[in-house]
């Protein structure tokens, strides 16, 4: 921690999946880089209804993760990236031009994560969605956490290829208090909560309503995955899906 | 014949499997400079000035080169067969699509190489680029060349014609009249091994030219041409090629790096990223075809009218070439005894476009297929026996006057038919591929069908 | 930094953040992992770092310091193929040929980890890999092969000149 200090110049290694293509191709010099190896951050512990989560957990740990994080997890790329890629590198990913990324973001936030950080100021926690808001940039997750839910279910659109990144996912999960959460991947350039819907299907109870009310809190673009209005689309079907697995699950 | 029916063993399967097959990218040579080119940020652009003076003075770079560098900078692939060149290897004066190569830069590792780069100045004054070559004939359209849209070298035209029987009649005597427009599009090809070149220059004088190129004599006389050299300094070493699919027809890595070779004295590999097989590559070119033809309630058909747009991208190529091949294929795998093709060449500030996969026939035979099934849907007619009835059979024309000896049409579509569980009338089922007679003979095709069934080429 | 390379201990130089795949080609002269892409999107660089699949890519030196890498060339040799190698031989799996490194190291650890012929645990295992001539039907089909233990390690020497008298079928397990 006092390695990465406020961050300023520092080039985080975890995993190196996203950052590695970046040094291949020159565009990243890094003046110092802190290697995340054999911190002892690569851990998952579940102990008195609380799932904690160390920052360089493999992508693939998560697979034995409550739902919808364990789906989510399972159709990041490929199995070697899964082994590599590490669930701090996927949430702190930059979006890029061509697609969103960040694909674990949306299932963290349904959840309602919480993230231990460092960085100026020194340590704090913090929603998942405040996290990301403030752009993570001088900030080093160290780890996540948050109470195991009653149940998850998560929907997404079929990739055409395990590289692809998620054009589309819905993330449902009922909290320990028995309060549903909504959250979506790739209808924003990052990772975010569907209040609309969630308030929607609180009140009326209608997954169809909910649906049509996702589309409030999306940023829809069109990208190489998907148009804006494909998009349009299929969030109201999968916040149905999700929702019916939801229930189904509870 | 021992080898017909056996499992003969790939002779290079061993060598795939442990590893040790060795391609471009692993050949390995002492004192190897690493290569990376300026590539053009704009589709359509004049250079307005370009310094490599800096680059040049770099630690680590040993070589720079620009058109200047070049003994014969302009040429054509086609530049042996009587097609003129109009390619420069190095941009000069301007850049006619985004990714074209302006300079390149030898170095002692990649790394230098790249920064290089960044010390070369150039100002460009960008141009309204033309992508839709729909357009290409429009008053005020952006110019690709200064001498018009259009390939002008298909002899005394500036378009591939194909004139045959009598279409204007065709048209009258038709119950129906059945149009369709096809836009297949482009296609990168993306071999996973990206272009690669590594060139030695020898002790004696000669290049030798380690090339992933899927067509070593047109890389050969390539190379030979822009550095005019002779055949004879060049030992060219290939065969081992990590997919191409067509892309690795145009010689894209080799020539480049064989000037910076010769300007540096030492030897040069040239290994392009994925990003670069991406923009700058060759791909598959994007088609427009306009298809209309003359059908009897019947089945039938009596004539076609087909007008297609190529797309070459900034440069000609091997464009014309595929075009002749669509216009001598785009009838498909029928007999239509009157038509009449226009197919141009035309320029765009894309990629220069190439072979792939049944380069100028795949793109036709898409448009073909898709207009057989409208054909049938119009006439309502089962589209297997739409297509049987007007299959080539011996003796057959292809639009060209090229008279069928063993076309397997019919065969294949019955086969095809019985695979797919696809009931046909017996009739249909007893088709073969002998000359046309009887119903299949009607008076329409008389004419044009060979008398003596092909035999006279045999 | 060290690393154990298909059993060979490697003294290196190259810089910290460099990758696996530049350590491997370019400082130890190791070729079979291939430079397709270089942003971990093909799987022809895949390596085996310590018995696990790895995009080497994708991997900086400095966090496998001291580790056992294994590529194509450590799987084994002509006269002695791995399971994989042979049924990629035997059933034409391999076509241009730049592919099937990090298909056969991918297949590789699959097998090795008591992975069946079955069609979509395949499929997911190889999910990172393509291969752009598009022999998947074979490749799945050797997998599934090597899975089940159905091929000959001791390959026969590849001979493309028929030889006068001798029987056609050069290829154990063909039909004859």
């Amino acid at each position: 921690m006092a390695a990465f200090g406020d961050g300023a110049d520092v080039t985080v290694v975890a995993g190196g999946t996203i950052l590695m293509p970046e040094l291949t191709y020159g565009r990243l010099q890094p003046a110092r880089a802190l290697l995340l190896t054999r911190t002892g951050l690569d851990t998952m512990r579940r102990e008195n209804g609380t799932v904690h989560l160390g920052a360089t957990l493999p992508v693939a740990a998560l697979e034995d993760a409550p739902e919808p994080l364990a789906s989510a997890a399972r159709h990041v790329a490929d199995p070697e990236v899964r082994a590599q890629g590490t669930v701090g590198g996927n949430l702190c990913a930059a979006h890029a031009a061509e697609a969103p990324r960040g694909d674990l973001q949306a299932p963290l936030i349904a959840l309602g994560a919480r993230i231990r950080s460092t960085g100026s100021g020194g340590e704090r926690t913090q929603p998942v969605e405040e996290f990301l808001a403030a752009a993570p940039t001088g900030r080093l997750v160290l780890g996540i956490e948050f109470e195991e839910p009653q149940a998850g279910a998560w929907a997404a659109l079929d990739r055409p290829h395990a590289h692809d990144y998620t054009a589309l996912a819905v993330s449902a999960c009922r909290g320990a208090d028995g309060s549903d959460h909504l959250a979506a991947s790739g209808a924003a350039p990052r990772g975010i909560r569907l209040a609309a819907a969630e308030a929607a299907y609180a009140e009326t109870g209608d997954a169809g309503r909910a649906g049509r009310d996702a589309v409030r809190d999306a940023k829809f673009a069109d990208d190489a995955l998907a148009s804006t209005w494909y998009r349009e689309q299929m969030l109201p079907v999968l916040v149905g899906r999700a929702l019916s697995q939801l229930e189904e699950a509870a | 014949m021992k080898a017909v029916g056996a499992r003969l063993p790939r002779y290079d399967g061993l060598a795939h499997v442990t590893g040790r097959t060795t391609y471009v990218d692993d050949v390995r040579v002492p004192r190897t400079l690493w290569t990376k080119a300026l590539r053009s940020p704009h589709h359509s652009a004049r250079i307005a000035s370009l310094d490599t003076s800096r680059a040049e003075q770099h630690p680590g770079v040993r070589a720079v080169v620009t058109h200047e560098d070049v003994p014969k900078n302009v040429y054509g692939h086609l530049e042996a067969l009587g097609v003129p060149g109009d390619e420069p290897l190095l941009a000069e004066g301007e850049v006619r699509y985004r990714g074209q190569p302006i300079a390149a830069v030898a170095a002692e590792d990649e790394a230098t190489a790249r920064e290089a780069l960044e010390l070369i100045e150039v100002e460009f004054e960008e141009r309204e680029p033309l992508f839709d070559i729909r357009k290409a004939f429009d008053p005020g359209a952006p110019t690709v060349h200064e001498w018009g849209p259009a390939f002008p070298h298909f002899g005394p035209h500036d378009h591939r014609r194909v004139r045959k029987g009598d279409v204007d009649a065709a048209f009258e005597r038709a119950d129906t009249i059945v149009e369709g427009v096809y836009r297949p599009g482009a296609i990168e090809h993306v071999p996973l091994e990206p272009q690669v070149a590594l060139v030695v220059p020898e002790a004696d004088g000669r290049l030798t030219i380690y090339s992933c190129t899927q067509a070593m004599y047109f890389s050969m006389g390539v190379v030979a041409q822009h550095l005019q050299l002779p055949l004879n300094r060049l030992k060219f070493v290939g065969g081992t090629v990590g997919g191409g699919f067509g892309g690795k027809v145009d010689t894209a890595s080799e020539t480049i790096a064989a000037l910076l070779a010769v300007k540096a004295g030492r030897p040069v590999k040239w290994r392009w990223t994925r990003e670069e097989e991406f923009l700058a590559s060759s791909t598959r070119a994007p088609w427009h075809i306009e298809l209309a033809d003359a059908v009897t309630k019947d089945g039938w058909i009596l004539g076609r009218r087909t007008l297609t747009l190529h797309d070459a991208g900034a440069y000609t190529r091997f464009s014309s070439y595929g075009l002749t091949k669509h216009a001598f294929h785009h009838s498909g795998a029928y007999t239509i005894p009157n038509v009449h093709f226009d197919g141009y060449v035309l320029y765009s500030n894309r990629v220069p476009t190439t072979a792939m996969r049944g380069f100028g026939v795949t793109s036709v035979s898409y448009a073909v297929e898709l207009h057989m099934t409208r054909i049938a849907e119009v006439l309502g007619i089962d589209p297997f026996e739409l297509r049987l009835r007007n299959a080539n059979r011996i003796g057959d024309t292809t639009p060209n006057l090229v008279v069928l000896k063993d076309p397997s049409t019919v065969p294949v579509m019955l086969a095809a038919a019985e695979r797919v569980g696809i009931e046909l009338a017996p009739e249909y089922r007893a088709m073969t591929s002998e000359p046309r007679s009887g119903e299949l003979l009607p008076e329409h095709l008389a004419g044009a069908v060979s008398r003596t069934n092909g035999k006279e080429a045999g | 930094m060290n690393l154990t390379v298909n059993g060979v201990e490697a003294r290196l130089v190259s810089p910290p953040l460099a990758s696996l795949l530049h350590v491997l080609r370019e400082e130890l002269g190791v070729t079979s992992p291939k430079a397709g892409c270089q942003q971990g999107g093909c799987g022809a660089c895949t390596v085996l770092v310590d018995g696990e699949p790895r995009r080497s890519c994708l991997v900086p030196l400095a966090t496998i310091e001291g580790a056992r890498v294994t590529t194509v060339e450590g799987l084994g040799r002509p006269d002695d193929l791995a399971p994989v190698q042979a049924a990629f031989h035997e059933g034409y799996a391999a076509q241009c040929g730049f592919c099937t490194s990090g298909m056969l190291i991918a297949a590789h650890a699959y097998v090795e980890r008591g992975g069946t012929d079955e069609r979509g645990a395949i499929l997911e295992a190889l999910g990172g890999h393509i291969c752009r001539c598009t022999g998947y039907a074979k490749i799945v089909a050797a997998v599934s092969a090597a899975a089940r233990g159905d091929v000959a390690t001791q390959a026969v020497e590849a001979s493309y000149e028929p030889v006068p008298g001798e029987p056609e079928v050069l290829v154990k397990g063909s039909p004859a």
